[in-house]
């Protein structure tokens, strides 16, 4: 494959990868259906954002939210029935009862975890140690500035550890099993090794004594906009907001099975920072997976970084005081 | 599970069944239809007298049996009649009907840490509470551009302490919700697989050429 040239990156060259706006596919039907899977992403973006602005107090509460997010995946997995964006990514029976463990193992078993040792629990230990009162000025914005400044910082966070973890071998060993998913749907998000899903929720925007009601606005955002990234629905998503906003369409070709591709568009919600640091492929791809599409089942997600580990290190002291054993082959990290 | 005799409960992760067959068609004729759904990447095929064995090695999410690892098939006449008989195990649905007692695990494991804590932290709840009171925060208040546009305002932080119950740190709540959805998510699993595999094999059986795809 000759792949396509994008900045000093070829990408593409191992597996098919779309690359550029003007070749990705559009929705097929008549204008009905045009307008709604065009229109989509912002009205809902919009609504979300003006329930959580005027909503009185009593509603403004974190079980509305888990409340509405319930119903909202609902609605998007029939949206992926509706219009899926390719009939390879179609939901089975199957990948849905798996991908719910991985959601259900991370709203039990992970929550107690991170009720002791996540970002919560760091940052009220630090939290005495500075004079974080200078900060306080940050609580005195508009809702929507506060909730957009969450946002990015969270995001701006999620985009280094993200990157860090394609570039650096013990970190990509915990994010290694979510590159094994071989299609895209709402719920793959939740899909991965716990480590890493422990590293990626780590946030400082807890910092910052934000008001409650400009964190439940940042989780709108978050609900409306990259929660697209694992979704399998065709939009014509608008111009703007894929200049802005992470898409379904880079997702997809961060988990193409092109290993150059992986190594791009690491944010969640603002793409814009991709732009910023020189990561962003526009495109889109449907051959997803590592080791050329291998699922990988959820006995080998929970110990592969274990094992993976185990073995390079034995592998490199086998290397650097000899033993004569048989050195297994590393695995390549697609960073 | 051959020679384990379990008639009734291996109704959980097993799934037998029939399809009419064309009774003018051989075993081999059969086996030959029904080919292309069995031969996927990791699928290995066995012929054993007038049966036919397959087992899955790590299928393919979009396999159309990657639910059923396993499976015999055989014909059987009766009469001018003739059936594909099926009798599948599948891993799957045998996690699947397991795993809410995981969840509903997670869901004491919850109950039993917030009883340890509340035991170890009674003895140093009061200095706790003296410590709490100390500091009260601060009301906040609202930019002008929201109070214009008609946000609620923040609530006094001093209000909420008092209705604040302590039910303790974990929530057992998730655990029995997800116990209850995947006692669901099993439930229509095992409606729906067999009557998918019926509605394959028939497809592919009666030999048309569009069919299988769309019901595949």
């Amino acid at each position: 494959m000759a792949g396509v040239r994008v900045g000093k990156r070829i990408i593409g060259a191992d597996a098919p990868v779309i690359v550029g706006w003007e070749n990705i596919g559009k929705v097929e039907g008549g204008p009905i259906k045009q307008f709604v899977f065009t229109w989509f992403q912002p009205a809902m973006l919009l609504l979300a954002i003006g329930f959580w602005y005027y909503a009185p107090n009593w509603l403004a509460v974190a079980s509305t939210a888990i409340a509405i997010r319930l119903g909202w995946t609902i609605l998007l997995l029939a949206l992926e029935w509706v219009n899926p964006r390719y009939e390879s990514w179609q939901l089975t029976w199957k990948e849905f009862a798996t991908d719910a463990f991985y959601v259900a193992l991370g709203l039990t078993f992970l929550r107690m975890v991170d009720s002791y040792i996540g970002d919560g629990v760091i940052i009220e230990a630090v939290q005495g140690a500075f004079d974080w009162e200078k900060f306080s000025w940050f609580t005195g914005l508009p809702l929507l500035v506060q909730a957009v400044l969450i946002s990015m910082i969270f995001d701006f966070g999620q985009y280094w550890m993200h990157r860090g973890m394609h570039n650096w071998y013990p970190l990509w060993l915990t994010h290694a099993p979510h590159h094994y998913i071989t299609q895209l749907n709402i719920n793959k998000g939740a899909v991965g090794n716990p480590v890493e899903l422990f590293l990626i929720g780590l946030g400082i925007g807890g910092l910052f004594d934000f008001l409650p009601r400009a964190f439940l606005l940042a989780g709108a955002i978050g609900m409306t906009v990259s929660v697209y990234q694992h979704i399998n629905v065709r939009f014509n998503t608008p111009r703007w907001w894929r200049f802005i906003f992470n898409t379904v369409e880079h997702h997809s070709v961060h988990h193409s099975q092109d290993y150059e591709a992986t190594r791009s568009n690491y944010s969640g919600t603002w793409i814009i920072w991709d732009r910023m640091f020189g990561t962003c492929v526009d495109g889109e791809a449907e051959v997803l997976g590592m080791e050329g599409g291998r699922r990988m089942h959820i006995g080998e997600t929970m110990i592969f970084p274990f094992r993976e580990g185990w073995r390079s290190t034995r592998a490199a002291l086998a290397r650097r005081f000899g033993g004569g054993a048989a050195v297994p082959a590393r695995l390549e990290p697609a960073e | 599970m051959q020679g384990l005799k379990l008639p009734f409960i291996d109704n959980i992760w097993r799934v037998r069944g029939e399809v009419p067959i064309d009774p003018s068609l051989t075993a081999d004729e059969a086996f030959a239809r029904i080919d292309p759904l069995l031969r996927t990447p990791g699928t290995t095929i066995v012929r054993e007298g007038g049966a036919l064995a397959y087992a899955k090695h790590n299928p393919a999410a979009q396999d159309k049996l990657a639910t059923f690892t396993r499976g015999r098939m055989w014909i059987e006449r009766a009469g001018a009649g003739a059936v594909l008989r099926f009798d599948l195990f599948s891993h799957a649905l045998l996690l699947c009907f397991l795993a809410p007692l995981l969840f509903l695990g997670f869901a004491q494991a919850a109950i039993l840490i917030n009883g340890w804590e509340a035991a170890s932290t009674e003895t140093s709840e009061t200095a706790a509470a003296k410590k709490e009171d100390e500091k009260p925060k601060a009301v906040k208040t609202l930019h002008p551009v929201d109070e214009f546009l008609g946000a609620p305002a923040p609530d006094d932080p001093k209000k909420k302490k008092e209705e604040k119950k302590d039910e303790g740190r974990h929530s057992p709540d998730e655990g029995y919700v997800m116990a209850g959805l995947f006692a669901l998510i099993y439930l229509a699993g095992r409606w729906l697989e067999p009557f998918l595999v019926r509605r394959r094999l028939r497809a592919f059986l009666a030999g048309s050429s569009t069919v299988p795809a769309a019901a595949a």
